[in-house]
This record gives C-alpha cells, sequence and structure tokens, in this order.
C-alpha cells in the first residue's frame, strides 16, 4: 500500500443480480487496489444505483469508514425519488467519505436533460459537489441508452456551469463519443471517465489528443470491469508519463476535492 | 509499473486469436487496419503473431476467405488465417473449409449462424464439424451468433471438436453464468479473452475450469490488445499459467491443424 497513488474514480460494490461475480464485495476490491496500487476509489454500491440513495448512505460511510479511509462513496439521484433522495443527501452531505452524486439516466428511464434532474444539480451546485452520470452511444440493442447520450446533458451543463461533470464511460464506443469529447472541449465543467467495456482501440492516445488531459480520469467500473482490464491500458498508452499521472489521480482528487483531506 | 509491464508483456510473446483485417462494421469509432501497418500495430502492442480474420466474410464466407488469402499472401508475420465456415452443402462453391484445397496458412474456421442463416445443430453442421476434427482444425464462434444451448448440444455431439467461444461482439459479462456452466460441462470449449473482463474472472476460470481453457485475443483493431493483455499480467496465477492463456494454448491448437 505504501506506493498506491492511483485513484479508480467509478467503481461499485456488492453483488450485482445482473451477472456473476466471483469478487464484488468491498474486501475483495481492496484487495485488489492493494495489488494494483491503488490508493483509493469513488463509487457506489448495486443497490443504489438502480433505486438511489436514500436507504443505502449510512451503509456507503460505514464501508467508508472500514476501509480505512479509502472507498470513497457517491450519492445516487433517482429524479423518481426526487425528494427522499435530496433529504437523504442533505444528511451525508458532511458525512466522512462523502464524495458527490451520481446520476444514471437510463437505468431509471428518464432522459438525461429532463427537468426532475435539477434538484441534484441545484445541489451540487450550491455545495460545490461533483456529479457522475453514467453516459453512453446509442444503441440498436439497449435502447434506454438513448436516455443517456452526451448531448442531452448539454442544457443542464449550461444552467449550472460552476457544477463538475463527469460523464462516465466518456459517451461510450459509439457516436456519444465525438459528443462526449465536444463537451468536454466546449465547456470547462465537463470531465471524462475511462470506466466500462469502451475497450477501443487506442483510446487513451485518442482521448489525450482530442481534450485537454485535465479532463480525463481513470475509472474501472468495478466489479462489471476488472480495473486491470484499464489499468495496463492506460499504463502501456503511447501518452507521456505526465499524461497518465494526470489520468490516473491527479485529475480524480481535483474533480473530486478528495486530495486535500487525509481521510480517516 | 510501465516498465514491468511492458517486460512481462514482451517476455509472454502475446499471440492473438482476434486480428481482423477490413473494415470493422457496426463499430463507427473503429479503422480499418492496413496491412501495411499490421506488423507495426502488433509490435506496438507487444504481439508476437496470431490468428487473421477478414470482416468481408461475415458478409460472404467464400469471398471474404478469398480476400484474406490475398491480403495475407507475402506477409512476414507470424500470422494464420481464419476462414469463415458455413455447413458443406452439396453445390455451395468457393473457398471454404472442408470444400476443396484449404491452404496451409488456414489455421481456423468461423462461422456467423446468425448472420448466415443456419442452424448450429448436428443435421446442419455436422458434416462441417467432422471435417473439422479430422484436420484438428478449432471452430470459432461469437456468443452473439448463437444461443448458449445450441453450443452446449454441439460440444457434446463432437466432443474432439475444439470450440472457442468468442466474447464478441458486446461484453460477454451478462452471460457469466451460463458461460460458466458451459465451461464446466463441456471440456471441449475454450474462451477467448477479449471482453472477458469482469473483476477476478481470469483467477476464476483458471482456478475452476484451467489455464488451458483460455485463449488470448484482442479483437484488434476495434480493441485494444491492452486490455486482455493487462487482465493477464496482473492476474494473481502462475507464469506458466500466464504463459499458456498469452499464447501457448493457442500455439498449440494452431500446430495440430492437419492441411
Amino acid at each position: 500500500m505504501s506506493d498506491a497513488f492511483i485513484v479508480d474514480a467509478h467503481a461499485h460494490h456488492g453483488r450485482p443480480g445482473a451477472f456473476f461475480a466471483p469478487e464484488s464485495e468491498p474486501e475483495a476490491l481492496l484487495k485488489l487496489m492493494d495489488q494494483l496500487g491503488i490508493e483509493r476509489a469513488i463509487g457506489t454500491d448495486h443497490v443504489s444505483v438502480f433505486e438511489g440513495c436514500e436507504r443505502t448512505l449510512p451503509m456507503l460511510r460505514s464501508v467508508f469508514e472500514q476501509s480505512g479511509g479509502r472507498l470513497h462513496y457517491l450519492a445516487v439521484f433517482n429524479p423518481k425519488r426526487a425528494s427522499g433522495c435530496v433529504e437523504a443527501l442533505k444528511q451525508a452531505m458532511n458525512w466522512p467519505g462523502f464524495a458527490g452524486l451520481k446520476i444514471h439516466p437510463s437505468f431509471h428511464g428518464v432522459s438525461a436533460e429532463d427537468a426532475r434532474y435539477e434538484p441534484a444539480w441545484r445541489f451540487a451546485a450550491e455545495r460545490d459537489v461533483p456529479i457522475l452520470t453514467h453516459s453512453w452511444s446509442a444503441s440498436d440493442y439497449n435502447p434506454a441508452q438513448q436516455l443517456s447520450t452526451p448531448g442531452r446533458f448539454e442544457p443542464l451543463v449550461g444552467k449550472f456551469p460552476k457544477v463538475r461533470l463527469v460523464l462516465g464511460h466518456a459517451g461510450g464506443r459509439g457516436a456519444g463519443r465525438h459528443e462526449a469529447v465536444r463537451l468536454a472541449r466546449d465547456y470547462e465543467n465537463v470531465f471524462l471517465d475511462l470506466a466500462g467495456d469502451i475497450f477501443c482501440y487506442r483510446l487513451v492516445e485518442s482521448l489525450v489528443d482530442s481534450v485537454p488531459v485535465e479532463k480525463i480520469l481513470f475509472g474501472s467500473d468495478a466489479p462489471w470491469l476488472d480495473p486491470r482490464s484499464r489499468l495496463s491500458h492506460v499504463l502501456l498508452a503511447d501518452v507521456p508519463a505526465s499524461a497518465k499521472a494526470r489520468i490516473l489521480r491527479e485529475n480524480a482528487l481535483h474533480v473530486y476535492r478528495i486530495g486535500a483531506k487525509k481521510t480517516c | 509499473m510501465a516498465d514491468r509491464r511492458r517486460e512481462v508483456a514482451e517476455k509472454l510473446r502475446f499471440f492473438d486469436a482476434g486480428i481482423w483485417l477490413g473494415e470493422p462494421a457496426g463499430f463507427p469509432l473503429a479503422h480499418e487496419l492496413p496491412l501495411g501497418r499490421l506488423g507495426e500495430a502488433l509490435r506496438e502492442r507487444f504481439l508476437s503473431g496470431g490468428l487473421v480474420s477478414h470482416w468481408y466474410g461475415k458478409v460472404s464466407a467464400q469471398d471474404g476467405n478469398a480476400v484474406l488469402m490475398q491480403a495475407m499472401e507475402g506477409c512476414q508475420e507470424d500470422v494464420y488465417a481464419a476462414w469463415t465456415a458455413l455447413p458443406l452443402l452439396p453445390g455451395e462453391s468457393g473457398r471454404l473449409p472442408g470444400a476443396g484445397s484449404v491452404p496451409s496458412k488456414v489455421k481456423a474456421a468461423r462461422i456467423f449462424p446468425k448472420t448466415h442463416n443456419f442452424s448450429l445443430t448436428s443435421w446442419c453442421v455436422g458434416g462441417l464439424c467432422e471435417w473439422l476434427v479430422s484436420r484438428h482444425m478449432p471452430l470459432f464462434i461469437w456468443h452473439v451468433e448463437t444461443d448458449w444451448k445450441s453450443v452446449y448440444e454441439l460440444a457434446r455431439t463432437f466432443p474432439k471438436l475444439e470450440i472457442v467461444v468468442e466474447t464478441q461482439t458486446q461484453k460477454i459479462l451478462y452471460h457469466t453464468r451460463p458461460v460458466f456452466a458451459l465451461m464446466c460441462d463441456c471440456c471441449n470449449v475454450r474462451l477467448e479473452l477479449s471482453n472477458f473482463a469482469g473483476q477476478g474472472f481470469i483467477e476464476y476460470a483458471v482456478r475452476e475450469f484451467g489455464a488451458e481453457r483460455l485463449i488470448f485475443g484482442s479483437f484488434l483493431p476495434v480493441n485494444d490488445p491492452l486490455v486482455p493483455m493487462g487482465m493477464i499480467l496482473d492476474a494473481k496465477i502462475s507464469e506458466t499459467e500466464k504463459s499458456l492463456i498469452a499464447g501457448g494454448n493457442l500455439r498449440r491448437i494452431v500446430n495440430e491443424v492437419t492441411s
């Protein structure tokens, strides 16, 4: 652990129902982080992702504390349960380990530009916390992804210019990537993370060429994807070492404002 | 961290089951890998060679195979061809596994039952499977081109047929329960790894099925070889197991194919 420096900016823990995951509990993630030199991770549990944060924040706080301050958590805002989520957010705002909000338009069935997300954006703006969102490209076999295409976030990105928005999965593997890159270029407050199965050839090189390097964050999407699948993708990419350092650590510390505080 | 990985990657001599020529279909951000850049692309991603396929084989098996062989003429790399196969029917003309002579460079066959509209049942593909078994030639199949029941039945009907299930063109993650059950029951099924990237999957598969059942593949140039490579480089398995998965298993299969 002594030389751990990487920050995984997009992880999960808990047992997912949709697939068999041999390693998915926080302990397994921590063990893997130790092996790979990952100092800390930012994410949520699986129940939160589907339901929202009303019931899960105390558990996430407990996981953070038991992890020695390494598993930071995001509160998932479900727009269909907006008032309950905002109340839970207000309570958790100053808890140790709280790192921001997460939204998932595809899982929650509410398009990203929908006004029902405004309470989350307002909350983030008033308290200077970031929002991580799922983003993807329109998909033939998964129509719900249409709700999370990057362009749909633009109205709220423009309306709340101080809210740092991380487009998880950088818009996915299709046309959504172009939109994500455009938003990251055009808006100071938009960032991209590398989580998920965007295993595209020379992805890291391409993004470093396309957007300012401070806009790119390393993320794994564990346990859906193993951090090892992304780590070599970054470490062995044909980009300068300084860019790798920013992607693997510094950008996440800046966006999630967790660098300055020594936790636990 | 990068230097150590580079060193191990060079040492493991990755041999890739999934190198594709031609224009990738259905991946708007992917670009064709020009043949002239193949060697450079392999070297920069620590690949020593592998099996090359052609996207055109999905449009037309025979024409795709012809285009592939033309493209590979004079190719200096340590690469072999994977031909697209069809059920063997009387009168089906053109370059196909099982129909006429097959060049010695051809070391694998791949089928697209959904795209090419045929059933994976023995009364339809039995002739092809028998031909493949007689030549020790492996059968590759994308998981999206079939269903698990059909693969299971095929594997049980032809226990000597080497079947390599490929984890493309959508992630295999949501299919882990049937995939692992299939691997448990059918020793002649192997899994290609380009999208086998769930947390702890490599260790689990090695522990439950053995390293011999896993085949390194990248799906280059749609996907980056560094992704499955990273899963192996950092896996908590022995060096021997890493070596088998990185290329030992596929090299053995390729070497056993008879012309």
